[in-house]
C-alpha cells in the first residue's frame, strides 16, 4: 500500500478552540493569577511563618485607614461621573455630526494617550504652579489678582488630571455602543410624536448604558490603582495605591502592602459587579 | 538526513524556549563563573557605575560585569528570596536598608584583606553598616533655594521653619513616599530643632506651623520642576544634585549647608553572602581613590576615600562628612514605621 496521501483524503480536522486559548491562559497563570496567589498568600503570613489575620484587622479596625479606602472609592467614583458627563457629548457629537471630521476627533482624543502619563502630569504643574502661566496671565497680564493662586496641590487639580488622562476611555466605550444604534428607533419616537430630549433621554441613553456601563468600568478600574498622577500633583488625597508604594519604599512592611493590594483589588472587584448589575438592569 | 520542516522548527523552538525559561540561565551562569551581577540607580549613575568601576574592573580581571538597574528596597527584596543564590553580587544600598540587610544576616563582613582599599575609608563608614558594606559616596540634605527669588537666604534650618511659617517664601519638602524622607527631613529637623530620634515633638511642630506653605515632592526630578515652575523657592535637597542642575544650565540654583548640619544622606555597598567571589574585586574597585575621582567628578558628590583629590571645580562643592549631621541610622530605623504612620494621620502626603 502506499505510504502516500489517497487524492481525496479528508481535510485535517481543525484544531480544538480551547487550544486556541491555552497560550493566553497559560501566560495569565504564569504572570497574573500565581503572584496574585503569591501576594495574598504573603498578606496571611505571620513574622513566624504561620497563619495571621492581623494586617486586615489593622487595616479594616483602624478608622484612619478606613478613611483612606473610602476616600480611594469616592475618588475614582467622583473621576467617572465627570468623565461620563464630559465624555457622553463629546461621543455623540463624534458619532451622530463629525462626520468625515470624526478621524480627526478620534486621533485628538488618543493622541494625549501617546505622550507618557509622567510628562502629562509635569505639563499641569507647568501651567498651574505660582508662577506658571494661568497664575502669571490672571496676575502679571490681566492685574485681576495681587498674589498667585495655589492652584497645583490641591483636590480639583488632582481630579482634573485624572479626568483628563481617563476620558478617552470614556469617549471611546461610549462612541463604539452609541455607532451600533439603529437610529430608525430614534426616527420612530420623533415621529411618534416625543420631543429631541425625551428621545434621547428615552430611547438613545438606555440603548447606550452599556457603553456608559463599559466606560465606566475601565474608568473606574483605572482610577482606582491611579498612582503616578497623585504622587505628582498630589492634592492632599490619600489613597490606597499610594500606601501600598509607601509600605514598600519607606518602611518596607511587604506584608501590609500586599494585605492592602488585596483589599484594592476586592473594592475593585465588588465595583466592577455592581457596575455590572446597574448595566444589565437597564434591560441592555 | 531529515530536513527542517516545520513542525520539527516549531518543536526545536519550543524545547529552546523551555530550555530558557527553565535551566539556561543556570547552565550558562555555570559556564561561565567570571560573570558578576551588580547594581545601579539608572541615568548619570548607571553610566558612571559602568565607566567608573565596571570598567577597571573588567580590565583588571578580565571577567564580566552585568549591571542591574533598580533601587535598594527592590535589590534586597531579591537577595532575601534567594539568600542561598543570590541573583546579585554586589548591592548599592541606602544606610538604613544596609543596616537591616546586615542585622538579618544576609551580607558578607567587609576586611581589609578582602578588599585592600577598605583601608582608605574612615572606619565610621564601615562600623554604620555594622562591618558588612560601607559607603561609597555621600551627599548633604540642606538648603536648595532660587537665588533670584530669595537673595537673602536662610542660613540655617530653624531659621527655614521661621521664614516659610511666616510666609516669606514656598518651601518643597519631600513626601512621605520618598524613601529617605525619614532621614533628610524628620530626624534632620527634628535633631535641628532640638529633638533626636527619641523625640521627633519638634518636626511635627515645625511641620504644623509651615503647613500653608508646603509644597511636598516626590522624587528629585520634582523638586527641580517645582523650582524651575516657580511653584516653591526655596526646599530640602542635595547638594550634589544641586550643582548637577547648576551646570546643566540652571545658575539661579544654590545650596546651603545649615549651620546646625545638613543630614549625611549616603550610599552604601554591600556584598551578600554567597555571591561570587570576585565581588570582593569589585568592591575594591569601588573604593580605589582614583576611580573615586573620577566618580565624584561626574556625579557631583563627595565620596569616602581618603586619599581622593577633587578638582578645583568640586572642592569648594564638597562639604566634609565631619561638618554634617551623621543620622543615627539604627535609631531611625527602629522608630520609622511610627514616624510614617503619625505622618499619614497629621500631615497627610
Amino acid at each position: 500500500m502506499s505510504p502516500t496521501r489517497a487524492p481525496h483524503a479528508p481535510a485535517r480536522r481543525p484544531l480544538p478552540g480551547w487550544l486556541l486559548v491555552l497560550p493566553a491562559v497559560l501566560f495569565l497563570c504564569a504572570f497574573f493569577v500565581l503572584p496574585l496567589i503569591g501576594n495574598a498568600a504573603r498578606s496571611f503570613e505571620g513574622a513566624d511563618g504561620g497563619f495571621t489575620l492581623l494586617r486586615y484587622l489593622v487595616l479594616l479596625g483602624d478608622r484612619f485607614n478606613l478613611g483612606v479606602i473610602a476616600e480611594t472609592v469616592a475618588l475614582s467614583s467622583v473621576v467617572t461621573v465627570i468623565c461620563a458627563v464630559i465624555g457622553y457629548p463629546v461621543a455623540y457629537y463624534l458619532v451622530r455630526h463629525a462626520g468625515r471630521f470624526g478621524g480627526v476627533i478620534i486621533f485628538l482624543l488618543i493622541a494625549p494617550l501617546l505622550t507618557s502619563i509622567i510628562m502629562r502630569t509635569y505639563g499641569w504643574q507647568v501651567l498651574f504652579a505660582r508662577r506658571g502661566l494661568v497664575n502669571n496671565f490672571l496676575v502679571q497680564d490681566l492685574g485681576l489678582l495681587d498674589r498667585p493662586l495655589q492652584l497645583l496641590n490641591t483636590p480639583g487639580i488632582a481630579i482634573v488630571a485624572l479626568v483628563h488622562v481617563l476620558v478617552p476611555y470614556m469617549v471611546l466605550s461610549i462612541a463604539t455602543v452609541l455607532q451600533g444604534i439603529d437610529q430608525r428607533l430614534e426616527e420612530g419616537a420623533q415621529m411618534l410624536g416625543a420631543s429631541p430630549w425625551r428621545t434621547f433621554r428615552e430611547v438613545t441613553l438606555p440603548l447606550s448604558a452599556d457603553g456608559i456601563g463599559t466606560g465606566a468600568i475601565l474608568v473606574f478600574m483605572i482610577a482606582n490603582g491611579s498612582f503616578v498622577t497623585l504622587v505628582l500633583l498630589g492634592g492632599g488625597f490619600q489613597t490606597l495605591p499610594l500606601l501600598i508604594y509607601q509600605q514598600f519604599t519607606t518602611t518596607r512592611d511587604f506584608g501590609m502592602a500586599s494585605a492592602m493590594s488585596v483589599v484594592l483589588l476586592v473594592i475593585a472587584l465588588a465595583c466592577l459587579y455592581l457596575q455590572l448589575r446597574l448595566v444589565r438592569r437597564q434591560g441592555v | 538526513m531529515k530536513g527542517l520542516n516545520r513542525r520539527r522548527f516549531l518543536q526545536t523552538g519550543a524545547a529552546g524556549a523551555g530550555l530558557a525559561l527553565t535551566g539556561a540561565p543556570g547552565l550558562l551562569r555555570a559556564a561561565e563563573p567570571k560573570v558578576l551581577n551588580v547594581t545601579a540607580y539608572g541615568g548619570v549613575w548607571e553610566t558612571s557605575i559602568r565607566d567608573c568601576f565596571v570598567a577597571p574592573f573588567e580590565a583588571r580581571t578580565g571577567a564580566k560585569a552585568t549591571v542591574s538597574l533598580g533601587a535598594p528596597a527592590q535589590w534586597l527584596a531579591q537577595v532575601e528570596a534567594s539568600p542561598e543564590k543570590p541573583p546579585l553580587d554586589v548591592l548599592i544600598m541606602s544606610p538604613d536598608l544596609a543596616i537591616t540587610a546586615a542585622q538579618a544576616g544576609l551580607m558578607q563582613d567587609l576586611t581589609v584583606d578582602k578588599v585592600p582599599n577598605l583601608a582608605h575609608i574612615p572606619q565610621e563608614f564601615t562600623d554604620a553598616c555594622l562591618g558588612k558594606g560601607t559607603y561609597l559616596d555621600y551627599g548633604v540634605a540642606g538648603i536648595t533655594y532660587n537665588k533670584n527669588t530669595v537673595p537673602n537666604p536662610p542660613k540655617s534650618l530653624a531659621e527655614f521653619v521661621e521664614r516659610v511659617s511666616a510666609g516669606e517664601f514656598v518651601a518643597s519638602v519631600p513626601s512621605i513616599s520618598y524613601a529617605i524622607t525619614p532621614i533628610m527631613l524628620i530626624w534632620m529637623l527634628a535633631k535641628a530643632l532640638g529633638g533626636s530620634a527619641e523625640d521627633v515633638e519638634p518636626f511635627f511642630a515645625a511641620m504644623k506651623k509651615m503647613k500653608n506653605n508646603l509644597v511636598f515632592w516626590a522624587g528629585p526630578n520634582d523638586f527641580f520642576n517645582h523650582l524651575a515652575s516657580g511653584e516653591a523657592d526655596i526646599g530640602i535637597y542635595f547638594d550634589g544634585r544641586t550643582w548637577n542642575h547648576h551646570d546643566e544650565g540652571a545658575d539661579w540654583i544654590d545650596f546651603i549647608n545649615p549651620t546646625e548640619g545638613g543630614a549625611l544622606t549616603a550610599v552604601a555597598v554591600q556584598i551578600p553572602k554567597n555571591a561570587n567571589p570576585l565581588a570582593f574585586d569589585y568592591m575594591n574597585e569601588m573604593l580605589d581613590a582614583e576611580n573615586q575621582a573620577r566618580f565624584a567628578e561626574i556625579m557631583n558628590y563627595a565620596v569616602t576615600n581618603t586619599e581622593v583629590v577633587y578638582s578645583d571645580k568640586l572642592k569648594p562643592r564638597i562639604t566634609p562628612w565631619q561638618q554634617t549631621a551623621f543620622p543615627p541610622y539604627e535609631a531611625i530605623g527602629k522608630a520609622r514605621n511610627g514616624w510614617v504612620d503619625r505622618w499619614n494621620r497629621e500631615i497627610g502626603r
